[in-house]
């Protein structure tokens, strides 16, 4: 307990791991703590995946400054950590007259904010880019672009961790005492002495910000509904599709968003919640997302949605409107600094807001670089996007490559072997799914399932109690299949 | 006791015949919608000492699976069901099993033995 | 990569693919390659270690895996190549196979192929159940393969969303390791399942079923704590006022089985939207000449004796195949017509003794099907009883089919 940290880092979400990452640039000891099991468990892993191109942002705010850089940083930030990053363009569309000027609107706004190549385009073209979408007319933004949120969040921590970070799961900031020129730091897993904490605690920032003594924030979470669609259906978009969102709808509108692989994900709703971990789909919005899924996409069928999910935005405003507030990102006092209200486009602005914050931080302390700081991730092995010669040469160096687990997303055991010895130490069901994508297609783990946990099994010996979907309590068993008779 | 009419499906084979079951007294006087004569079997025997075969399974030492599927050898009274369920929670093989394989014999003095349904082969040390 | 020139690819070890080989190799199919992407033969028969298998074919009443190793040790005495570990990756129009295992990659070319990759289980996602996703939501399999195979017990107080067979066999798996079924749910106003299953699986040990009733709701942040049931109305709409709420830690899904043709797909066969099966003629060959089907990867049964008796004609047709052995062609469409969910196959000849498999819609009783011609009546059969729970073989032997284009089976009040 003698140590004391230089920043202790309270959230580990796609911001917290991103700034713990530049942090381990510099000679500097740093702590990430995260409550959940893992990182990307809140806001960070539950999203469109979109790298945004920054013209929905009113100008000269925060939230557009950084959206703008973020765009411009990700392309070289997923290269490094390994992260998939592809440019497949957006199209706002417009499906009556009294929808363009909304259109013309965001395009200024675009154009002072800096997003490069925005055009309008008319139904020809439309159709020419979405063969399965009709519109009026639409803004095309090529260079917005879609990413593994998880992939990103994780190869952030894990590049933190080989620099020297320390990234802390299961860890919970229960109280903050702050002392002359330190804090103490108390959670669930003992206590830390900090000279300085940052706050990236998402939904919780007003609770982690209140404990360092900065009362008067109030994060309110609005919910987000999601479907995710088969891969089979995956040829049916190419690009991003937005509407014009329905007025004071305090979002971007439900929309369609191809994943990095190859999925289409369907939503979000918007809806105003009491708890931040209230993530439960609700049976209207399903609905109605189904309904309009189909009158987006007629050959949708019900079998064709996989999956339904939510994530909550951390709002600092308490109504639905398009009213923007902006994000807070200062030093409160010395030693403290806050973010607070980092919703959309959190994802695409994470690397500028890391930068922003390294920023100040310079202003006050002289950061000296390591020379050993290392900013490469390895990107792990996607075996189902090989071609047959690649796949062919993996297996003959490693036959665990050609033992498939996960039929569905035709996933290797040596994938799930390497998700499941991850440098975080994340050992749960829902972890090796994020990383190596076992359990997240269309059977949803209904055959694949068995054998992850026998893998788990044989290589980690655990207890069954340690045998989870997520996080603690997450229990998969009660018992072995005896044990109900044997008690009785 | 009255004539009285009861329902019953027959369970003997998948055609699931859906049997009208006359009884007088409580002694059956008829029996309707049977396909085979197997149905009336079937009513006499559910209705005055219903069997059941009971599949289930055993813990299971060495083998390349960790439980052994097993089976009554023929059908026991059904009130006898729970007793041998209580009696496989504590029974323990050894691999190799195979199909058919004596593991307990006239189990909870149901007069039948549990047999394996399963051939599991030893697991092999590295 | 491995290249192998084969002259039969059968896809899947399950009862299906099993038969099927076996059968080819009765007509003297030299080379044939069985592939399983498991590490043992046997399919899902291997978890199922309930009775009830066998009474058709076998004339006794065997439990799954016994049912299994009698194909199993046919397929070690016939002397039948088979891989396990095995993935089959793509199947191509030419016939040529990617498949993945621990020895390498294999490139297989077949002069035929038998697609008998058997079928998935609908999931929470495909159904749209809402409520929050904690730890204790398990598809009715594979809390089977849990339970029999890993020797993990999945919950303590369940509910289980379906009677299809496999949610009823699990109800009575569960009670008789300990747990408490405290429901079984059933939108529909009767089972899905086979009725010996409800008797011997629920009566049997007092679980309730409620019919016209959907889980509307599960609860819990780490595990399941409770889910919240409602009737619903003729639109399968739950009626708010009728929710209840379960306490338990467990939902079974036992929600439909898919054919799960996703190498089809990507292989240009054609699928039936009715089936989820590839549409095949009256020799179960698919709209590539040359590759077969049967299992449940065609269409869902509910016996697996059918299974086997069925693949062993796709054994059979894919050894005339390859033998030269010319077929009738297949031009009278067969149309699934009122009160029937579908018929397999989608094609006859009308020339040779067939049987059509269908399902009906919805249960019925004094029923009759009656196979048409435009309007004019070719046969009627009287159906005491119908339910969509139990395929029906019909026979369309003896029946003048010569003009015919069209065949069309409906079911009507008999």
């Amino acid at each position: 307990m003698s140590e004391v940290l230089d920043y202790l880092i309270v959230g580990g979400g796609v911001v917290g791991c991103n700034i713990a990452r530049e942090l381990s640039r510099f000679d500097l000891k740093t702590v990430l703590c995260e409550k959940e099991c893992d990182v990307a468990m809140g806001t960070s892993g539950r999203n469109s995946g979109v790298a945004h191109a920054g013209f929905y942002m009113i100008p000269k705010t925060l939230k557009a400054e950084l959206n703008v850089r973020g765009h411009q940083m990700l392309p070289a930030l997923c290269e490094e950590i390994g992260a998939q990053y592809n440019v497949i363009g957006k199209l706002v569309v417009a499906e009556k007259d009294d929808e363009i000027p909304y259109l013309l609107k965001l395009k200024r706004q675009g154009e002072i904010n800096g997003t490069q190549g925005l055009r309008l385009i008319d139904a020809d073209e439309v159709s020419k880019i979405e063969p399965n979408i009709r519109a009026l007319k639409a803004l095309y933004s090529p260079t917005s672009a879609i990413l593994d949120p998880f992939q990103l969040t994780i190869g952030l921590a894990e590049n933190a961790l080989i620099n020297g970070a320390r990234i802390e799961l299961n860890t919970e900031v229960l109280e903050i005492k702050h002392h002359e020129d330190y804090f103490t730091v108390e959670t669930n897993k003992g206590s830390y002495k900090t000279r300085n904490i940052i706050n990236s605690a998402g939904l919780y920032a007003d609770k982690i910000s209140a404990l360092a003594g900065v009362e008067g924030y109030r994060i309110y979470p609005c919910r987000g509904e999601y479907h995710v669609l088969d891969k089979g259906v995956g040829h049916l978009l190419n690009t991003l599709v937005y509407p014009v969102p329905p007025k004071d709808s305090g979002g971007l509108g439900v929309h369609l968003t191809p994943t990095v692989d190859g999925n289409i994900m369907l939503g979000p709703s918007a809806d105003y919640i009491n708890e931040p971990c209230d993530l439960a789909n609700t049976p209207d919005v399903m609905n109605q997302l189904l309904d309009e899924a189909r009158l987006m996409l007629p050959a949708l069928k019900r079998k064709d949605f996989i999956r339904s999910f939510a994530g909550n935005r951390p709002k600092l405003i308490p109504t639905s409107s398009n009213e923007t507030v902006d994000y807070v990102i200062k030093e409160e006092y010395e030693g403290f600094i806050n973010l607070v209200g980092i919703e959309s486009p959190g994802l695409t602005a994470a690397p500028a807001i890391a930068e922003r914050v390294i920023g100040l931080i310079k202003k006050r302390d002289e950061l000296i670089e390591k020379k050993s700081f290392n900013p490469k991730r390895d990107k792990p092995v996607r075996f189902s996007r090989l071609t047959d010669e690649q796949k062919a040469r993996l297996i003959a160096a490693e036959p665990a490559y050609g033992q498939i687990v996960c039929r569905c997303e035709t996933v290797t055991k040596k994938e799930v072997l390497d998700a499941l010895h991850n440098p975080l130490g994340a050992k749960s069901i829902n972890s090796i799914k994020i990383r190596s994508r076992a359990s997240m297609g269309r059977c949803q783990g209904g055959f694949c399932w068995p054998k992850i946990v026998q893998l788990i099994e044989d290589e980690l010996k655990p207890e069954l109690k340690d045998i989870r979907l997520c996080g603690a309590g997450s229990n998969m068993f009660i018992g072995k299949t005896k044990d109900l008779r044997r008690i009785k | 006791m009255a004539d009285s009419i009861k329902k019953l499906v027959c369970i003997i084979c998948p055609n699931s015949c859906e049997l009208t079951v006359y009884l007088d007294e409580g002694e059956i006087t008829k029996v309707k919608g049977n396909l085979c004569p197997k149905g009336v079997d079937y009513v006499r025997e559910e209705l005055y000492s219903p069997m059941r075969t009971v599949t289930s399974t055993v813990e299971l030492k060495g083998g390349v699976l960790p439980l052994a599927s097993v089976k009554t050898s023929k059908p026991i009274p059904k009130e006898k069901i729970m007793d041998v369920m209580d009696l496989l929670a504590d029974v323990m093989v050894w691999a190799p099993v195979e199909v058919g394989q004596l593991i307990v014999e006239n189990a909870g003095e149901s007069g039948a033995n549990i047999i394996s349904t399963k051939k599991i082969n030893k697991k092999r040390k590295h | 990569m491995k290249r192998r020139e084969i002259d039969l690819a059968v896809i899947g070890g399950g009862p299906a693919g099993m038969a099927a080989a076996l059968a080819a190799r009765e007509k003297n199919i030299k080379d044939i390659l069985l592939i399983e992407r498991n590490h043992r033969l046997g399919g899902i028969l291997k978890q199922c270690i309930h009775d009830g298998f066998g009474i058709e074919l076998f004339n006794e009443t065997l439990t799954g895996p016994e049912y299994a190793q009698r194909y199993v040790e046919k397929i070690h005495d016939k002397r039948i190549e088979y891989l396990t570990d095995t993935m089959v990756l793509s199947l191509s129009p030419d016939k040529k196979i990617i498949g993945a295992s621990p020895d390498g990659l294999l490139d297989i070319r077949a002069k035929a192929v038998i697609l008998a990759m058997g079928c998935r289980e609908r999931t929470r996602g495909n159904i749209a159940i809402p409520g929050s996703r904690p730890a204790g939501v398990y598809t009715a399999g594979c809390a089977q393969n849990f339970i029999n195979l890993k020797n993990y017990m999945v919950g303590k107080d369940v509910v289980i969303l379906g009677s299809g067979d496999i949610g009823l066999i699990m109800a009575r798996r569960l009670t008789l390791e300990g747990a408490r079924v405290h429901a079984v749910v059933e939108v529909l106003p009767y089972s899905s399942g086979l009725p010996r299953n409800i008797r011997q699986c629920l009566t049997d040990y007092d679980i309730p079923l409620y019919l016209n009733h959907t889980v509307t709701g599960v609860c819990g942040l780490k595990r399941v704590e409770s889910v919240r049931i409602a009737e619903v109305d003729d639109r399968w709409r739950p009626k708010p006022e009728t929710t209840k709420e379960i306490k338990c830690d467990t939902l079974l899904l036992s929600v439909g089985l898919i054919p799960e043709n996703e190498l089809s797909n990507a292989g240009g066969i054609k699928i039936n939207p009715d089936t989820g099966g590839p549409i095949v003629d009256e020799n179960l060959q698919t709209s590539i000449s040359g590759v077969y089907a049967c299992g449940n990867v065609l269409h869902v049964h509910d016996i697996v004796d059918w299974v086997s008796m069925e693949a062993s004609k796709a054994g059979v047709k894919a050894a005339e195949y390859l033998t030269g052995i010319k077929t009738s062609e297949c031009n009278i469409k067969i149309k699934a017509g009122c009160g029937i969910r579908y018929v397999m196959p989608d094609m006859i000849s009308g020339t040779r003794e067939t049987d059509l498999f269908l399902r009906v819609s919805a249960p019925g009783r004094n029923k009759k099907i009656t196979l048409k011609d435009k309007k004019k009546i070719l046969s009627s059969v009287p159906k005491v009883r119908v339910n969509p729970a139990e395929m029906i073989k019909l026979s369309l032997n003896g029946l003048d089919l010569s003009g015919v284009n069209e065949l069309e089976v409906q079911l009507e009040d008999g």
